[in-house]
């Protein structure tokens, strides 16, 4: 799969936003989460797919996240609260008011036997995805900015080997958690994420949006974006930095002024050999690297800023949540 | 020259005149506002002295850059141009504000809002002008904006506190706004880089005694001058070395240093309520008009993270606020108003922002002379049009003046030609009037 042959499959406009997507082993039906508190299920496969709307009680804000273990999707939303869905019937299966503040990010261990939340009242929690019973919290996040704002806690990632969490909220600071014992294995700050203006606005934009762990596990990317002269737009740079898990040592730090705005997702590529960043400001872009050289070797421009982004074990078919549309993109060859 | 406030005409005769003497005055006006000096403003008789001694003050929190009235007044949840916070249930049953502002939900009986502002002009500069005067300009007069004319018509004469002071520190906005036809006594003390007024201090190479000497030198030969020869104009130009020394002993009103720190610590650690202590401690020694400017609310991007931040500063600040107003016993006489230059768009751009919009968006009026625990006016579901109690700025202005107690018809007579102290036309809400 080479990042030069990405290419449009479909094409899904609607009047949403749409923030999350997952889909199916053989990508032929796709799950999002959107702005109008729908959780909604597409058949990709069909020439013209239609939404289907997952039935229960539902969320009543903005579906900010989810993901999908087997036949189970877990949901999350500004309204607080995790959804277990059945994927086979469509029906909510569970819920849960799982955190004070508004879900920012869940995500699930790479055996799916666990979920993992964050949220603005800046709790990583983790739960058994069977039962729906917490398992741990646990935070390394001041509520209150160095300012004295309220703070955000907008990511989280799990390495492919399970063994290590990492958290990463609004001021830059990111926290690195062993995932049996709970407790901190490491903290590494990005304080250029974050933008205070003390002077013509008098207050900030930023944070860190996207966390990454390399195939490896050894190495974690961090997605958002560098300081901004006008915060009242998302005209900064996307920046991207990498780290090394065991050191702390910053291995990479990269910032493009060309297609700027926030990296929202982190794709590593087989065997590490790329970073996929993907995100925008007004529009959007997907951009590749060489996480050796920093090197950006391929760059698209997206008509929608990029919330989510799904791509398959084979990294062949990828899906966009975006500003009022969904896409699919493709890896493989293009068909003669 | 003439800038007296004259007893109100009717509306009809009012109407009449403005279409007779709009043009007529219009060029001899702009030439007789220029010329007006502080002093002779200061001489204006006619004062309606016992509303200057009613002791009433406004405190205007002034949102620069224009909030949402989605994220605070005028929330639509479950709307696709709702956003995603949520509202909740305030103190006052039927009333849902955002759940971003929390702690006003539980003081609202204090509050009246307007959810129906309709002011059309949705760039900064001149929705400022307009949302800062009452009305849209005109190229041949300087009108005074709010903040002026509030300190002209509950100033008094021999105060020794300033009439107006504006607080403006971040610098994204910033306009000093103008006293127009009114003149530059009733300008503010604009305070930008420091919360503490700068060249009020005595200098240095003066002591005290030399300079309360100095004082008393002057005020001999003044009353030795007036014993031959008085004159209004004399009057003035003493009043004005009174409120010169008046202002040169205000300086410990900006120091919030000398309030006990469970007071400061209810307003909190940010400038913005350090600025609203101030403003009360201002308004408590007598300054009728106190302006915070709290800067930016301008969120073309990440809307909904500048309102996590911005509305929590306003919410604990506006609260503290009116929590200490009404344990001093002042919030009957304070008026307490937030407003901005207009409101945000009920749609969501790509950058999750929200744009400029003066269509259907949201202000507040607290305390003095409100009728608190209501809400005037409608947007429809998904906020893009007013479709109920349209009101304009004149409408806002006017049900200001009339929440002070002052008469929303008066008249300024500049030149030969009266304005109305509210814009033509415009109405108070008595809806929301005590």
């Amino acid at each position: 799969m080479q990042p030069s042959n990405l290419h449009e499959l479909a094409k899904w406009p609607c009047q949403d936003i749409v923030f999350c997507a997952a889909a199916s082993d053989d990508s032929r039906r796709l799950w999002i989460g959107s702005s109008d508190a729908g959780v909604y299920q597409m058949d990709v496969a069909e020439e013209k797919p239609q939404r289907m709307k997952l039935s229960g009680e539902g969320h009543s804000s903005y579906v900010t996240c989810l993901t999908r273990c087997g036949s189970t999707l877990v949901t999350g939303s500004y309204d607080r609260k995790l959804i277990w869905w059945d994927t086979e019937t469509g029906q909510q299966i569970r819920q849960i008011k799982a955190h004070d503040k508004w879900i920012r990010k869940i995500i699930s261990t790479p055996d799916h036997s666990r979920v993992i939340s964050v949220a603005d009242d800046m709790q990583c929690r983790v739960w058994d995805l069977a039962s729906g019973t917490m398992i741990a919290e646990f935070s390394d996040h001041p509520p209150m900015t160095p300012h004295h704002y309220p703070s955000m806690l907008y990511a989280v990632a799990v390495s492919p080997d399970g063994s290590k969490i990492a958290t990463g909220d609004r001021v830059g600071h990111v926290a690195i958690w062993d995932s049996k014992s709970f407790e901190t294995i490491a903290e590494i700050e990005t304080p250029v994420m974050y933008t205070w203006d003390p002077q013509k606005r008098r207050h900030s934009i930023g944070g860190i949006r996207s966390l990454a762990f390399s195939g490896d596990s050894q190495r974690l990317a961090v997605g958002g974006i560098g300081k901004i002269g006008n915060i009242d737009h998302l005209g900064g740079p996307a920046r991207l930095e990498v780290f090394n898990c065991q050191t702390g040592e910053r291995q990479l730090e990269l910032e493009d002024n060309k297609l700027k705005g926030l990296i929202e997702q982190i794709v590593w590529g087989p065997d590490d050999a790329w970073l996929l960043t993907a995100g925008g400001d007004n529009k959007g872009f997907t951009s590749f690297y060489n996480p050796e050289s920093g090197e950006m070797f391929h760059q698209e421009q997206h008509p929608a800023h990029i919330h989510g982004l799904w791509c398959d074990a084979a990294y062949e078919n990828f899906f966009i949540a975006a500003h009022k549309q969904v896409n699919h993109w493709s890896m493989a060859e293009k068909e003669a | 020259m003439n800038l007296n406030a004259q007893p109100s005409l009717n509306r009809r005769s009012s109407l009449n005149r403005r279409s007779l003497l709009r043009l007529a005055g219009a060029a001899s006006t702009a030439t007789l506002a220029a010329d007006m000096s502080s002093i002779e403003a200061l001489a204006s008789p006619a004062l309606t002295e016992s509303l200057k001694q009613s002791g009433k003050r406004v405190i205007l929190l002034w949102l620069a850059g224009g909030a949402s009235q989605l994220e605070t007044w005028d929330p639509k949840p479950g709307r696709l141009t709702g956003g995603p916070f949520s509202k909740i249930q305030t103190c006052v049953p039927g009333i849902e504000i955002s759940e971003l502002l929390p702690k006003m939900s539980s003081r609202l009986k204090e509050t009246a809002i307007i959810r129906s502002l309709n002011t059309k002009i949705a760039d900064h500069g001149n929705a400022y002008q307009l949302m800062d005067t009452g009305r849209t300009p005109e190229p041949s007069l300087k009108f005074p904006h709010l903040g002026a004319t509030i300190a002209h018509e509950l100033g008094q004469r021999d105060s020794q506190v300033p009439d107006y002071v504006t607080m403006y520190t971040s610098t994204e906005g910033r306009r000093q706004g103008t006293a127009g036809f009114l003149g530059g006594r009733y300008n503010p003390m604009f305070l930008t880089d420091q919360m503490m007024p700068a060249n009020i201090k005595r200098l240095d190479s003066i002591t005290e005694i030399d300079h309360r000497d100095r004082a008393d030198l002057r005020d001999l030969m003044a009353n030795i001058f007036d014993r031959k020869q008085s004159h209004p104009m004399y009057d003035a130009h003493n009043s004005a070395y009174d409120r010169v020394r008046g202002l040169m002993a205000s300086d410990h009103l900006f120091d919030i240093e000398r309030e006990p720190q469970s007071v400061r610590n209810h307003y909190g650690p940010t400038q913005f309520g350090q600025q609203c202590l101030i403003a009360r401690r201002l308004a408590e020694a007598g300054v009728p008009f106190i302006k915070v400017a709290r800067a930016w609310w301008d969120s073309h991007g990440q809307n909904f993270e500048t309102h996590q931040e911005l509305c929590a500063d306003l919410d604990h600040c506006m609260s503290a606020l009116l929590d200490d107003l009404k344990a001093r016993g002042m919030l009957d006489s304070t008026l307490v108003i937030t407003l901005g230059e207009f409101g945000r768009t009920p749609d969501i751009n790509g950058s999750l922002g929200r744009d400029h919009f003066a269509s259907a968006w949201s202000c507040t009026l607290s305390g003095c002379g409100i009728r608190g625990g209501s809400v005037f006016g409608k947007s429809d579901e998904d906020g893009k049009t007013v479709i109920e109690g349209e009101m304009n700025a004149g409408d806002l202005f006017a049900t200001i003046f009339a929440a002070l107690g002052i008469d929303h018809h008066k008249e300024f007579m500049v030149g030969s030609r009266p304005i109305p102290i509210a814009d033509f036309d415009s109405e108070p809400c008595f809806d929301i009037l005590a």
